[in-house]
Formats: structure tokens, C-alpha cells, sequence
């Protein structure tokens, strides 16, 4: 079987701005996958070139062996790669039901929808609580919870988080990272962006620095790394 | 007894066509958030398009639906002509009015070679007439103000109780998020015209109804329903709605009490004074929303 996610020489940027210059990734054969690296270096270009919202001038992404490269992102998500977007704002005046509604838009997502409504109220009960509230009513934290309950309505077969704990209290940060492993757990492969180092160690086995938009480094499974290690990477030596 | 009858007439009549005008271009507003300078030459090509099945032998039992559909179409080849291939740009609200205004000319200058300047006129809904009270009332007003709010419901309905009617809301408030859940948002962009036009032509069969029509005759319900828009609120369908059948009453009581040539001056007077207290309308809620 081929990998979930393969990327060769990827090239993506805005208008006459280049972000990513020829980054190559395999991921996901082996659990789930870790993205960190300093902000500006093209780790939200990166998701947003996987999910169809940037168009790639060169190179090519494979989702479970098929070229999803220049798929509109209406049809990258109807294949099962769902992309919760850092600090999504959703649907303000729409219902968390609403939502979760329309995040099983697609006709595969569709056909599970039940199922997925009951697994995201077991993982999110703060949301199950509120179901006929509107999105703009609620606190960050619990927007995020909505959007990732959103993209989960998805079916996916790779679900993509950007930031998922950006911006968020301490206390609130710990209970966005339980339900982020509660979903791991329920079998939801992931691709993890976030700048919480201990979280994504805690995540993910293989782990990609993203860093003047190529791969920096890559932390194989079974190759063990500290957080003094991953900060130094960070910063440089 | 008899002024205030035909005050409120007058009014629901009014404020009927308004509605009908304004939420069509409220509509589009708020889903792709742009004016569309073209909706009076819409409303006027649906009319011209009615006349001509009409005029071909068709009652207009069957006319009007198939014109309201093929203006459905016309709305969407607007949008896929004039407007989709703005979206993205810098500078899309002015770039549309232009394109929408170039449309609605070219619109307006096509059915004038076609047809020709002379004005026609359109077989009213229903023939004859009553009288109500102290009034005696067209059946063709009496029809329009009553199917105005079930066309008006119907469309509520859409919008909040269907999956489709949530997509058009969904992708009013956040493109991005919309995508990203797998909405076709062309294909959106393009119903939302599709209906918009649709309305537009409805609104146009009913006054041609009961007024000449002529290629130019969109022109003032355009205004109209720009001034019901701004009024009310650019950010919902509903506030257009209220503040249409406002304007509908409050143009019947200053025709009768100032009379015709002092109205759209007091009209223009109340909607200033109005933006200056509340700029974002007079029934917009704090963000954009569609129903």
C-alpha cells in the first residue's frame, strides 16, 4: 500500500512570493506525523498546498498513491484529507449543528454521518451541550473544538491540524490535547502542526522541521528526541 | 376611512415589488459580497422573456415558470461571465460594479434592438377586480401582495431548513472554511445568482403586469432596491424585506400626503437620516448573515 501522504519538490507561494521551495515528504506510514518549525517557513502553505487552497506551481502530492496535485479542494476532501485550518473562524452564525452538518458535506462523509455526529459529542462533550448554539458565541477553545469536530464529520482518512492549541489558555491547551489524542485513539491518522513541542512528542512518532520552506530534519520513529533538542532546531545553533 | 385604505394598499403593493427586487440583490451580497448593478436589466429581461412566450401563445401559467427558469440560467451565466472570474482579485466589489453595470447595459441594449422601444404589456396574474372596503383593488395587486410573502417564505425555508440553503449561508460567511468541508463554491456563487435573477425576473413579470414595459424599466426598481437594501441592513435577507414594505407605507403616505414629485425626496431625506443613526442599516444584526 502506498504511503498516505507523499510530497515531491513541492514549489507553492502567493502571487510572486515563494514559501515552499522544493520540499519532499513521505508520511503516515508509521502513526501519526508532526510538523513544527519557526512560523513563516511554510508549514501552513504546506497544509494549505495539501488541501487544494494554494495551487503548487511544481511538484506533486500523492494522497494514498494518487496525484491529488492540482484537485480542486472540493475533491481533495471528498477523497478523505480533511484540513482544520489554524485559528478558523468556521461559520459565525451558524450552529455548531450547522456545521457539523455541512462538514459531512461530501457524499462519503454523508454516509457515516450519525455514527461520526455520536463519536465527535463523545469526544467533545462541552459541545454536545450547546448543539443548537451559534459559532461567534463561543470562546476560542471551544470554536476549535467545533472545527475539529467539523473536520472529523469528514470521514477522514487523514485528518490535517494546523495549531489546533494556538492562542489558548493552559488549562484549555490540556483539554484541546486530550480530545486531539482522543481522536488518534478512535483511529484518525493525523498531521499535526502546533507550537505545544510536548504535545507533538506525545503525538507523533515521526516528526518533519519545516524550515525555509523544505525539510529541515526529519525525527524518524524509534529515533528518540528531546524537547532541548527539538527548541535548538528551532532556534539554530 | 378611504385614504388610509389606500395607504396600505398602496404600501403592501409597494413593499411587495421591493421585496422582491431588494432580496435578490441582498441575496447576492451576501453570499459573494457584490452589488449586482445589472439586477434591473435582469428583472426587465425576465419580463421581456415572459411577453415573448406569451406573445408565442403560451398562457402565462406555463410563461411564467419557464421564464422564471430561464432566467435562473441567465443569472448564472452572469455570474460565470461577468463575476467568477473577478473573485480573488484585489479591488472585486468595484470591479463587479462595472463588469455588472457593462452587463446590464448590454442587457438593456440587446432587448431594445430585439424588441424594439415600443412599450408592451404582460397579461396580468389574475383579470379583473374588487373591492375591498372602501377601495376597489386590482386582482393583479391583490395577487402580487399575497404570493409576494409565500415567494418570500419559500425561500426562508430554503435557506435555513435545507443542507443546500446551508451552503449558501456557509460559504456567505467564510470561503475558506467552506472549501475546506468540500462546498463547490462556484457552484454556489452561481445558484445564489441563479436565484437572485430568478427573483429579479418574478418581480419584473409582475409589473409588467400592470405597467408598460420598456427596455428601460429597470432602472427604477434597480434604485429602489438599492436604497431597500442599504436601508435595511446589506447583511441579511430579512432586514431588506422589513425595510421594503416600510418604504412601500411610507412612499403610499408621502404620495398622498405630499404628493408624487416630493417623495423620492423625503424618501432619500429618511434613508440619510437613517445611515447617520445607524450606518450599518436600520435591521442589520452585528455580522453578516443570510437568513
Amino acid at each position: 500500500m502506498s504511503a498516505p501522504l507523499e510530497i515531491e519538490d513541492l514549489v507553492a507561494g502567493y502571487g510572486r512570493v515563494t514559501v515552499l521551495h522544493g520540499l519532499s515528504m513521505t508520511a503516515g506510514t508509521s502513526g501519526n506525523v508532526g510538523l513544527f518549525g519557526p512560523n513563516g517557513h511554510g508549514k501552513t502553505t504546506l497544509l494549505r498546498a495539501m488541501s487544494g487552497l494554494v495551487r503548487p506551481s511544481a511538484g506533486r502530492i500523492r494522497f494514498f498513491g494518487e496525484d491529488v496535485t492540482h484537485l480542486s479542494p472540493q475533491a481533495i476532501v471528498g477523497r478523505g484529507l480533511i484540513h482544520v485550518p489554524q485559528g478558523n473562524r468556521l461559520f459565525p452564525d451558524l450552529s455548531i449543528a450547522e456545521c457539523l452538518a455541512l462538514g459531512a458535506w461530501t457524499r462519503r462523509a454523508r454516509a457515516v454521518e450519525d455514527e461520526n455526529r455520536e463519536r465527535a459529542a463523545a469526544i467533545f462533550p462541552r459541545l454536545a451541550e450547546r448543539w443548537r448554539q451559534p459559532v461567534r458565541t463561543l470562546s476560542g477553545g471551544e470554536r476549535q473544538m467545533v472545527s475539529i469536530a467539523t473536520g472529523l464529520m469528514g470521514a477522514p482518512r487523514l485528518l490535517v491540524l494546523d495549531e489546533p492549541t494556538l492562542g489558548l489558555s493552559p488549562r484549555l491547551k490540556e483539554e484541546l490535547a486530550e480530545a486531539v489524542r482522543a481522536v488518534s485513539a478512535a483511529g484518525v491518522p493525523l498531521v499535526i502542526v502546533d507550537e505545544d513541542v510536548e504535545l507533538l512528542l506525545g503525538l507523533a512518532k515521526h516528526l518533519f522541521l519545516v524550515n525555509h520552506g523544505t525539510i529541515g530534519a526529519e525525527i524518524r520513529p524509534g529515533e528518540t528526541i528531546g524537547h532541548d533538542a527539538i527548541m535548538a532546531m528551532y532556534f539554530g545553533h | 376611512m378611504q385614504p388610509l385604505a389606500e395607504i396600505v394598499f398602496g404600501g403592501l403593493f409597494q413593499g411587495s415589488l421591493y421585496a422582491m427586487m431588494g432580496v435578490g440583490l441582498a441575496l447576492v451580497w451576501t453570499t459573494i459580497g457584490v452589488f449586482n448593478f445589472a439586477h434591473g436589466a435582469l428583472m426587465m429581461l425576465g419580463a421581456y422573456l415572459a411577453w415573448t412566450l406569451t406573445a408565442a401563445g403560451l398562457p402565462l401559467a406555463l410563461a411564467l415558470p419557464a421564464a422564471i427558469l430561464l432566467m435562473g440560467g441567465a443569472g448564472w451565466l452572469l455570474q460565470a461571465g461577468v463575476v467568477r472570474p473577478l473573485i480573488g482579485r484585489p479591488n472585486l466589489v468595484l470591479a463587479v460594479v462595472i463588469t455588472t453595470l457593462a452587463a446590464g447595459s448590454l442587457v438593456e441594449n440587446g432587448v431594445l434592438q430585439a424588441f424594439g422601444p415600443r412599450s408592451k404589456q404582460l397579461p396580468p396574474l389574475v383579470e379583473g377586480s374588487m373591492t375591498i372596503g372602501p377601495i376597489g383593488v386590482s386582482l393583479h395587486q391583490l395577487a402580487i401582495i399575497l404570493a409576494t410573502p409565500v415567494v418570500l417564505l419559500a425561500l426562508w425555508l430554503f435557506l435555513t431548513r435545507t443542507r443546500l440553503g446551508l451552503a449558501l449561508r456557509a460559504v456567505a460567511q467564510n470561503e475558506d472554511s467552506a472549501q475546506l468541508v468540500g462546498l463547490n463554491v462556484a457552484a454556489l456563487y452561481g445558484l445564489a445568482f441563479a436565484l437572485s435573477a430568478s427573483l429579479a425576473g418574478l418581480a419584473g413579470i409582475f409589473i409588467g403586469g400592470y405597467r408598460f414595459m420598456s427596455p428601460a424599466m429597470g432602472g427604477d426598481p434597480l434604485l429602489k432596491a438599492l436604497i431597500v437594501v442599504v436601508f435595511g441592513g446589506i447583511s441579511s435577507i430579512s432586514g431588506p424585506i422589513f425595510a421594503a414594505y416600510l418604504i412601500g407605507f411610507l412612499e403610499a403616505f408621502s404620495n398622498y400626503a405630499f404628493g408624487l414629485y416630493w417623495t423620492p425626496a423625503i424618501l432619500f431625506a429618511v434613508l440619510i437620516s437613517t445611515l447617520m443613526v445607524r450606518p450599518e442599516g436600520l435591521f442589520a444584526p452585528r455580522m453578516g448573515k443570510l437568513a
